[in-house]
């Protein structure tokens, strides 16, 4: 009869350690001890083994599914390091695509380009507009060149 | 007779849709603290709801997250938890909201008769 009972009485403590075992590690190392302890003394205060470790299985199963904080707080600042680094990108690509796209239409020089574009088509709205302000005239000529590129 | 939502009065009832389990264990909380099994035994003359370790872990785990509920150090295995100053706060909100619905039932059952 004994033998019996410390044969039941072991084979619960397996069951409600195999149920144990299904916790998230974090879990385990936090209640474990305890949540074993507390299985024993419900044991011996007459709940069915196989209730407790079905309890226990269903809150792994919930301790599994429920995100933790933690994890929650780590996605979001991944999407937020993600979104800054898309605009860091972005936003060095548009810097350096402007003086390179400027840089390319006005490599010829001012007097090659002139007469290209005279001996090419005499179009009076293409060609650069004298400076009115008195200040230097070259980068106002090759923006307009530039300019001319694009929407001519 | 209309019984609707008053949380604007004493701020939102977070303990509406935390579980039986949840208010349980506020409620036996609310009288000292205690560690998991004596919750159990307290639960279970408070209330005659025997909980299952599993469920008990698991709305300890959610009232903590929510800062209702705090560990106190450990004794031995043993983690005694208390209820916190907003776990109070939660738990007397929630209450009262379930009084007005109890007293808003038992008029309506009067009234009716039944």
């Amino acid at each position: 009869m004994d033998d019996a009972q410390a044969a039941r009485a072991a084979r619960a403590a397996r069951l409600v350690q195999v149920a144990l075992r299904c916790y998230p590690a974090r879990w385990r190392r936090r209640h474990g001890d305890e949540a074993a302890e507390l299985a024993a003394l419900l044991i011996r205060d007459g709940a069915p083994p196989r209730s407790i470790a079905f309890s226990y299985l269903a809150g792994a199963t919930r301790a599994w599914l429920t995100p933790r904080p933690v994890r929650r707080l780590s996605a979001a600042a991944c999407a937020l390091l993600a979104a800054m680094c898309l605009l860091g990108v972005s936003a060095g690509l548009l810097t350096s695509a402007w003086p390179a796209r400027a840089a390319s239409t006005s490599q010829p020089s001012q007097s090659q380009s002139q007469s290209q574009a005279t001996k090419a088509s005499p179009r009076p709205h293409c060609e650069p507009v004298p400076d009115v302000t008195g200040a230097t005239s070259h980068p106002q000529v090759i923006i307009q060149a530039a300019t001319h590129d694009r929407s001519c | 007779m209309a019984v609707g939502r008053r949380d604007g009065e004493a701020g939102p009832d977070v303990l509406r849709r935390a579980g039986e389990a949840s208010v349980l264990i506020l409620v036996s909380l609310a009288g000292g603290a205690k560690h998991g099994y004596a919750l159990i035994q307290d639960i279970k003359e408070l209330a005659g709801v025997e909980l299952g370790p599993g469920t008990l872990y698991g709305a300890l785990d959610r009232l903590e997250r929510l800062g209702l509920i705090e560990p106190l150090p450990a004794e031995d295995r043993r983690h005694p938890y208390r209820i916190t100053v907003p776990g109070a706060a939660a738990l007397r909100v929630h209450l009262d909201s379930v009084e007005r619905v109890s007293a808003a039932g038992r008029l309506r059952l009067q009234l009716g008769g039944i």
